[in-house]
């Protein structure tokens, strides 16, 4: 799902980091800046856990495979801008030392993957919570899949627009890759993890076992 | 490989490496993409097979796979093959700011660059030290799960053991966490 160095421009990266900055340094001054002996193992433990998540692989039909998010699982177990701080700091990390995603296109990944997917999950789950829990936490895990997916979409979308000597990729081309196992496949498979996930760790706070 | 001995000079590496990376992801033109290659390759030379492999591994499948894919619909569109040159420029410009970012990751040590940042060296040891300690567990609960069954399991199998990896590590990451917060209390933090 991420964009790929050297697939969108300066005049898209450059912006999609500007909108970051403020949130950064709002979720960075709210989770690290008072007590950051309290917060900041919490916040390194969270995003190391997000990271590990991400490298579950689920084998799916035709002989491929998608790996998990689990950042929806942070944004409904604290809050959306934890979860937007941890997914940075993730990408930040795959960026740096596994070769993934990227450093130019850092802001893109961190709106598309850790704020507005996770903040339309989480949305939905607030709707839909009362009527029934694991219908609404299906819903935020698919839901969170598709809007990330859309805005990662848009992104390499508006850059074809803007310049397609750039991105040749037709947006045809785009959307069958992007759209298509994002709907039918990782969707699914999020909202299911989600469900799963979530009802075992409540279960094992019940317990206790995290006191 | 090594890197500079000096922690300014790793902090101009690595202000000269994002200045660079953007400046590579705004070109377009094929010849300049290529003289940008040429100017890379003689400033990483030592150590530039294993940066190239690793960029080649990492940005090759995507840019391959969907230009591919692209030169397919457009001769099933049009009955004519694309020009080639904007896909080339494509992989070279990906390539070649995964190869920056690689060459340059090889001669610094982020951690002596970003030490007198305190807050962002210390979530950075922690998280790097936490991602080791979770990975080992969900390897080892992964393994344990094909083990125990007779067949390879399914995608919902494997989805609902995920969950239950989850539920392991989020409880190992809270006790981390506290465990950490605890040991950087005791050394005066």
């Amino acid at each position: 799902m991420h964009v790929p160095d050297g697939f969108v421009s300066p005049r898209i990266s450059l912006p999609a980091l500007a909108a970051c900055a403020p949130l950064w340094a709002w979720a960075a001054r709210r989770h690290l800046g008072h007590a950051s002996v309290e917060s900041l193992p919490v916040v390194g433990t969270l995003t190391a856990l997000a990271f590990v998540i991400q490298t579950l692989v689920i084998p799916v039909p035709g002989g491929t495979s998608t790996h998990l998010v689990g950042v929806m699982l942070l944004a409904l177990l604290f809050h959306p801008l934890l979860a937007f701080l941890c997914e940075s700091l993730v990408l930040l990390v795959q960026a740096l030392f596994f070769g993934a995603g990227g450093v130019t296109v850092l802001g893109v990944n961190a709106l598309a993957m850790g704020l507005l997917g996770p903040l339309a999950g989480w949305l939905a789950w607030k709707a839909l919570r009362r009527p029934s829990e694991k219908v609404a936490l299906f819903a935020a895990g698919w839901l969170s899949t598709q809007v990330s997916t859309a805005a990662v979409l848009g992104a390499l979308l508006l850059q074809h627009r803007l310049d397609p000597g750039y991105l040749p990729t037709p947006p045809a081309v785009l959307v069958t890759a992007m759209g298509v196992p994002s709907l039918a496949v990782t969707g699914v498979v999020e909202g299911l993890y989600t469900v799963f996930a979530l009802s075992l760790v409540r279960k094992a706070r019940l317990r206790g076992v995290d006191d | 490989m090594a890197s500079t001995t000096d922690p300014r000079a790793d902090r101009r590496l690595l202000v000269a490496w994002a200045a660079g990376i953007f400046a590579l992801s705004a070109l377009r033109d094929l010849r300049t993409l290529g003289v940008a290659a040429l100017i890379a390759l003689l400033l990483f030379r030592r150590g530039a097979g294993r940066s190239l492999l690793r960029a080649a591994r990492a940005v090759l499948p995507v840019t391959a796979g969907l230009s591919l894919a692209s030169i397919a619909f457009h001769r099933l569109a049009t009955g004519t093959w694309p020009p080639a040159g904007p896909w080339a420029a494509l992989a070279l410009r990906a390539g070649l700011i995964g190869f920056a970012t690689f060459s340059v990751l090889d001669r610094v040590d982020l951690l002596r660059a970003l030490a007198p940042y305190p807050t962002p060296s210390r979530l950075l040891v922690v998280t790097l030290a936490q991602i080791h300690a979770l990975r080992l567990v969900a390897t080892e609960s992964r393994d344990g799960l094909t083990s125990r069954l007779p067949r390879r399991p399914g995608a919902r199998v494997l989805v609902r053991n995920a969950g239950g990896i989850t539920a392991g590590l989020f409880t190992l990451a809270a006790r981390n966490a506290r465990d950490v917060g605890d040991a950087m209390r005791s050394r005066g933090f």
